[in-house]
């Protein structure tokens, strides 16, 4: 997988999650995993399918994700309730537009699933034939990796 | 050359942000949280409606409905905040003008604060997570 897949997902993830968290958000070594891997409890997923096809993970565990939507919403969530779910979501809408923005500019052309959210433990994504790239991103509410796995069209 | 603009919309209306008169409804939006701010402030402007000022607490927000009176229409008030909650505020914008119409913004599980803030006199309450729809029925529903 090409490094300037994943780029702009980190790069809005940054700018985006400074933004809403008013907070410092450090930027971890790139890594990468191949076919079969954890996630950490709380998913955002949106597919890609067009000139590259793929899916983006914005991941982090159940505690991170509750402490950002407490942060973003001014309120003190306790539960992975449908208000931190709706604002995971809307946090990944934020950074996939702007990602997906980037993209286009690029040439690239590509439809977006909206996000889904999944929560649970024990869980793993499996992606066939691609192998994914990690970029984690820490900050005060924990840390959230912006996983993606993105290839052209054959 | 044709434009769209040539061929009026049988559906023209008064977007819901503005009076009949046509001018914008002026909207004040107290909130801590920054994200929400921008969430209520992207529908509202969308819909024509002009946020004349927002306050990151409910004493900034009591402080900023003063300053911009009687040149707004409409608060809506969040109700966890730092410094004065939302209730503490709407409290003294009443005692300030017993007309103000506030919508109050809460997430789930605060009622019994809801109950009292339209005890108090606030119009509406709006519950998050927050949609475009629910936002825009309830400040119209208070403003016509
Ligand atoms: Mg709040």
């Amino acid at each position: 997988m090409r490094v300037e897949y994943i780029n702009p997902f980190v790069e809005a993830a940054y700018n985006i999650m400074t933004e809403v968290l008013q907070t410092e958000v450090e930027r971890k070594d790139l890594y990468l995993k191949k076919t079969t891997q954890p996630v950490m409890g709380v998913a955002a997923l949106v597919g890609l399918a067009g000139d590259v096809e793929g899916r983006v993970l914005i991941d982090m565990s159940q505690d991170s994700a509750i402490k950002i939507a407490s942060t973003m919403n001014g309120e003190k969530l306790t539960s992975m309730d449908e208000l931190a779910k709706a604002t995971i979501t809307e946090l990944a809408n934020m950074i996939t537009a702007q990602a997906v923005t980037k993209l286009f500019d690029l040439g690239f052309k590509f439809d977006l699933t909206p996000p889904s959210i999944i929560t649970g433990e024990n869980m793993s994504v499996s992606d066939a034939n691609v192998e994914a790239l990690i970029v984690p991103l820490e900050m005060p509410q924990g840390l959230v990796e912006i996983n993606v796995a993105i290839r052209e069209r054959a | 050359m044709k434009t769209t603009s040539d061929f009026p919309s049988i559906n023209e209306r008064t977007p819901d942000g503005q009076s009949n008169g046509g001018s914008a409804f002026k909207v004040l939006v107290v909130d801590d949280s920054m994200f929400v701010t921008k969430q209520i402030g992207q529908i509202l402007s969308s819909e024509g409606f002009n946020v004349v000022g927002t306050a990151a607490d409910g004493l900034e927000g009591v402080e900023k409905y003063k300053e911009l009176y009687p040149n707004v229409d409409l608060v809506t008030m969040d109700i966890t905040m730092p410094r004065m909650d939302g209730v503490s505020a709407l409290e003294k914008i009443i005692e300030f003008d017993k007309d103000a119409k506030v919508v109050m913004i809460s997430a789930l599980g605060k009622q019994d604060l809801v109950k009292k803030a339209l005890l108090i006199g606030a119009k509406n309450y709006i519950i998050k997570p927050l949609d475009r729809k629910k936002v825009l029925e309830r400040v119209i529903s208070v403003l016509k």
